[in-house]
């Protein structure tokens, strides 16, 4: 297919993760403050945008952090490229872009999506029904998701788009782990619990953790589940390990090359860890899953989009 | 008289450039009053190269280099023989330029071009000089070549390609194609079909037309003008030096301004600053001096 | 039937497509007004409203640029359809393909050919030499089989009497078949019932018709199975969600320039895989950002070397480059003088009578009359920079005066073309509307015309512009298997 499509497809797929990932993330740290007993508001709010890397852009146009300002910023500020409106903006501009590559069905999912929140008045839903748009937000999300599983071909095309959404759900799940595991640890047992359940509501995995734990929350189940569980597919590992699939197929079958190297190595590093081993050293070791993710986002990038610069003329003149 | 040209032009980047497209128009016309006995474009690296024959009749040659390349040497062979024109022998009227047949022939050499569009300036001295000549369209060329030679200084440097007409007559100084625009300009707006020539000249000092005893000069590729003559072929006059054209001049190709034969025209993917080093070597054959 | 909404619609004054001048329903539109006048306006609305939904779901909209912002617009189709008959449609499609025939041997003769109608004198050198779309770096380049206008559109409107006539031609890059195609299956899912009721020719065949043509003018070492592209200058084009439509239509790549690069002058484009060999390349760009190699230098649109790789006969450009030319309003004057020329037959759809400026006497008629008569720029497109006469102030007259007697080359005039109407709703009234037809021709093995093509509707009242750009609407446009006077009756 074509490279530069091949390149849209594989954002298209980043920026409805990141739409779906922010929603979901906005909306658990929203609720949590409501039934929080200490409202340690701005801090939570700051800690969000650090899972998001996005706290030195934020930092950038406000002077201060409040729930309103960080809740538009993450939900309707089209400078930033990392808002629910952003992001949908950006999917649908890529799709729209390979429109004859991806099933109608799967465009006008996009699509109505985009006209819908355009529609809304965005500042008026984060003020008054942040939980119906949050709602709204990640139903649509998932629509997109069921409707593409459901109609597209599983061509090249759809493995690019794959390979973004796992890229970019990696990457998000490592963040969410890496921010929250160093302030959660020293938590007493109470407030812990609370703060934990946001994690996997953040993850969209707390209804999946408990049928694999039961009631028991421990941060090292946590960690275990939301970085090596190999069913759940919101894990790290569960989305290096599809996204490697999608780059075995895409690449030259004779040869593995640099993208899926890469992320081989990366998946290898999570495959046969036990959760123990990590705990001590998490941080640096998160850091390092999302420095391979970059690593593999770049590779894919050389390997299969081929960037050309921009372009010089010659003349002559004549005297 | 015969000819050998080495033209050669050379890129130099700096750093990996890719996907480099060219036209290079430097192969000599052939005509009344040219023969082209040999003609060959190289290429480092090498390329491969598709010629044709522009609109204008020009030869084309067309290449490209997709591969990473730091620097682009382009060169261009030819071994051609020239002759004198033939001499002017009509004398025609103004009201001859009116002719429906010949307006109509020759109407892109009639109307402005990007840079041979005039303002009043030009249209104002180009009446004067109507006026002093009478009814005599060669006369009147032939004062235009005097006006443009004589009133403009040829400073190496002066100008960029771009200059308007108005403001090479305002400042009185450019290089040949500045010449050539100008009197184009002024013959346009009088109702005279001329044209631009891109060629190379022999001659130590292309200003003066300073003869050589020498068989082998450096030179840069130079303009000078045609103009259509109701009732006989295109008059050739070189307007930077103040001669008609002869042996010493080697046509390429015409066209309504420099534009339409610019040398080499080209695009590439990679930093957009370049060097660029230009070498034109005419070396005139023993031969043909035995025959003068 | 409780209100009939044929009732107070006055077709007086112009050749109404659907009324005779005795306020008769013509036969073949009997059937349709039977059935919408069982519907009542709620329905009316409820339609509208689902035609409506129809649209922007699919996103078939194009962008008007206003002041800084990039609106999307839907093109509005109206609920009611035109209908033409079988025997009217049968003149049409020869008058057609008459006249697209005679304009590709014409390019051809220009372009590659002898120019033997400029040395017969048929058409004038300098009149060529001076249009905008006389283009110099397509001397040379060649198309296969004379299909240099692939796709031609050609406008044609009806005037008093109801004869048909051509109003301009577009052999460039003509727009809005994918608005025929869309407001078909709109159609049928809004008017079913009415939509069955008649023996409608089918459009949805479009897309293979110009796939095949467009393999048809693959260069003969292409082989079986030559590569077709569409190129688009991007998602931000005005066009664009045409170009993906035509190329998801052949199940071919919808390219950029970008995605495209020349290796000794055989074209590729770029895919994960490596590079593609391109054969045939249906272009949506204009000639002057084609190649900023012999074209605009600044041009990121185009593609450095396409020129010189489809001279060496490599890979085909379609639309040809250069058909510009017959598109200039001037040129267009010649346009029947060309019919008899190449063809040796007389024309069977006429012009709109046309004056050319640059003559004297014609010119002096025309400034004399000019509060009587249109004036076009001889390179306008979209309605933009005429003189209505009739409703023109003292000061716009007087500027085109001007405007004339400087450059007579520039403009033509025309007698005012007061454009047949049509029955069209507006709120919940029936209302006559003026519009005009623009059917698209196809240069295949054999020339195929699309049964009908984009009628567009001057929605204002009492407007003769049709241009989308300019508050035009569509309708679908329906050929009938039949003459029409019979259909309904067998429903």
């Amino acid at each position: 297919m074509l490279a530069r499509l091949a390149e849209n497809l594989f954002w298209a797929g980043r920026y409805l993760e990141r739409a779906e990932d922010t929603a979901r993330m906005v909306d658990v740290t929203y609720h949590t403050l409501l039934e929080s007993p200490q409202a340690a508001e701005a801090e939570a709010w700051a800690e969000l945008l650090d899972v998001l890397h996005l706290r030195a852009a934020y930092e950038a146009g406000h002077d201060e952090v409040t729930a309103e300002a960080v809740t538009r910023f993450l939900v309707l500020d089209e400078d930033n490229p990392g808002s629910i409106m952003a992001a949908v903006t950006l999917a649908r501009e890529n799709t729209r872009s390979v429109r004859e590559l991806v099933s109608t069905e799967l465009w006008e999912a996009v699509n109505s999506f985009y006209l819908e929140l355009r529609r809304r008045d965005l500042g008026e839903d984060v003020a008054t029904q942040p939980y119906e748009l949050f709602a709204v937000v990640k139903r649509r999300c998932q629509t997109v998701t069921g409707v593409a599983v459901e109609t597209m071909p599983r061509d090249d095309g759809w493995r690019f788009m794959t390979l973004g959404r796992m890229l970019e759900r990696a990457e998000m799940t490592s963040r969410l782990l890496d921010v929250r595991f160093g302030q959660l640890v020293s938590f007493a047992a109470p407030l812990a619990f609370h703060h934990w359940v946001a994690v996997l509501k953040s993850a969209s995995a707390f209804e999946a953790y408990r049928k694999a734990y039961r009631a028991s929350m421990e941060p090292a189940n946590v960690v275990e589940f939301l970085l090596l569980s190999p069913d759940f597919p919101r894990s790290v590992r569960y989305c290096l390990e599809h996204a490697e699939q999608q780059l075995a197929r895409l690449g030259d079958p004779e040869r593995v090359g640099p993208a899926r190297r890469r992320i081989g190595r990366a998946y290898a590093e999570l495959q046969y860890r036990e959760v123990d081993e990590l705990l001590d050293d998490l941080h640096p070791f998160l850091d390092r899953i999302q420095q391979n993710v970059w690593r593999v986002a770049d590779a894919v990038a050389d390997e299969f989009f081929r960037h050309a610069p921009d372009g010089g003329q010659h003349s002559l003149t004549t005297t | 008289m015969r000819f050998d040209i080495r033209y050669t032009t050379r890129f130099s980047y700096g750093d990996k450039v890719v996907e480099s497209q060219n036209d290079l128009r430097a192969c000599p016309a052939v005509d009344s009053r040219q023969q082209l006995l040999h003609y060959r474009v190289t290429t480092i690296p090498a390329a491969r190269v598709f010629s044709y024959a522009d609109y204008w009749g020009t030869r084309v040659d067309a290449f490209g280099i997709r591969g990473p390349h730091d620097a682009l040497e382009v060169v261009a062979e030819a071994t051609v023989e020239t002759s004198r024109p033939a001499m002017l022998t009509v004398s025609p009227r103004w009201a001859e330029l009116d002719d429906a047949g010949y307006r109509d022939e020759h109407v892109e050499y009639l109307r402005p071009s990007p840079h041979t569009d005039w303002g009043p300036t030009v249209t104002t001295e180009a009446e004067r000089v109507r006026d002093l000549v009478g009814d005599d369209v060669v006369s009147a060329v032939l004062a235009i070549n005097r006006f443009v030679g004589t009133g403009v200084e040829y400073v190496p440097g002066a100008t960029y390609v771009g200059v308007s007409t108005d403001e090479v007559l305002e400042r009185r100084e450019g290089v040949c194609q500045d010449f050539a625009h100008l009197f184009i300009a002024m013959c346009r707006s009088l109702g005279i079909a001329a044209r631009y020539v891109s060629g190379y000249f022999f001659a130590v000092d292309e200003r003066r037309g300073a003869t050589t005893d020498r068989d082998e000069v450096e030179v840069q590729t130079h303009a000078w003008v045609e103009v259509a003559v109701p009732g006989a072929d295109w008059w050739a006059l070189d307007p930077t030096n103040q001669r008609e054209v002869g042996v010493q001049h080697i046509k390429i190709g015409h066209g309504r301004d420099y534009d339409d034969v610019a040398p080499l025209r080209g695009t590439y993917t990679g930093p957009a600053e370049h060097d660029l080093d230009v070498h034109i070597r005419i070396r005139r054959l023993a031969q043909v001096q035995q025959q003068q | 039937m409780s209100d009939d909404l044929f009732r107070d619609y006055d077709h007086a004054g112009f050749y109404d497509e659907a009324f005779a001048s005795d306020g008769q329903l013509r036969p073949h539109y009997r059937a349709l007004a039977d059935r919408m006048r069982t519907l009542t306006p709620t329905d009316l609305t409820e339609r509208e409203a689902l035609r409506d939904a129809i649209f922007r779901e699919q996103g078939i909209t194009f962008t008007v640029y206003d002041d800084e912002k990039a609106l999307e617009r839907t093109f509005p189709m109206d609920l009611i359809p035109r209908i033409i008959p079988a025997d009217e449609w049968a003149e049409l499609e020869a008058g057609l393909i008459q006249r697209v025939t005679a304009l590709n041997r014409f390019l051809e003769d220009l372009y590659v050919g002898e120019r033997a109608a400029i040395h017969d004198g048929i058409v004038p050198r300098w009149l060529l030499a001076t249009a905008e779309g006389f283009v110099r770096e397509a001397f040379g380049v060649p198309v296969p089989h004379e299909a240099r206008c692939l796709v031609a559109g050609i406008d044609l409107i009806r005037d008093a009497d109801g004869t048909p006539r051509v109003l301009e031609d577009n052999l460039r890059n003509p727009s809005g078949i994918s608005y025929v195609l869309e407001n078909r299956v709109a159609m049928t899912r809004v008017l079913p019932v009415a939509f069955n009721q008649h023996r409608v020719r089918p459009v949805d065949h479009y897309g293979s018709l110009l796939l095949d043509a467009l393999r048809n003018v693959a260069p003969p070492a292409a082989g079986e199975n030559p590569c077709v592209v569409v190129l688009t200058p991007g998602v931000f084009n005005s066009a664009y969600f045409e170009h993906a439509f035509l190329a998801r239509q052949m199940g071919v790549e919808l390219v950029e320039g970008r995605d495209l690069v020349v290796d000794e002058h055989v074209v590729y484009m770029r895919t994960t895989r490596g590079l593609a060999r391109v054969d045939v390349i249906y272009r949506r760009i204009d000639d002057d950002f084609l190649d900023p190699v012999v074209f605009n230098p600044d041009s990121t649109l185009g593609v450095p070397g396409l020129v010189a790789a489809a001279r060496a006969g490599n890979v085909t450009i379609t639309n040809a480059m250069g058909n510009g030319v017959a598109d200039d309003k001037a040129v267009y004057a010649f346009v029947p003088d060309l019919i008899r020329y190449y063809l040796g037959e007389e024309p069977i759809i006429a012009n709109v009578d046309t004056y050319l400026l640059w003559d004297d006497d014609q010119r002096a008629m025309v400034l004399d009359r000019l509060g009587e008569l249109v004036v076009k720029p001889v390179a306008g497109a979209g309605g933009y920079g005429m003189l209505m006469g009739p409703t023109a102030s003292d000061e716009e007259i007087a500027d085109f005066a001007r405007q004339i007697e400087e450059d007579p080359r520039g403009f033509i005039a025309q007698e005012v073309v007061q454009l047949s109407r049509q029955p069209t709703l507006v709120g919940d009234e029936l209302v006559g509307r003026h519009l005009d037809l623009r059917p698209f021709v196809i240069t295949g093995e054999t020339m195929e015309v699309i049964p009908g093509g984009l009628t567009r509707v001057a929605l204002r009242e009492g407007s003769l512009i049709v241009n989308s750009s300019q508050g035009g609407g569509s309708k679908d446009t329906w050929v009938l298997e039949d003459d029409g006077r019979d259909s309904g009756e067998e429903a």
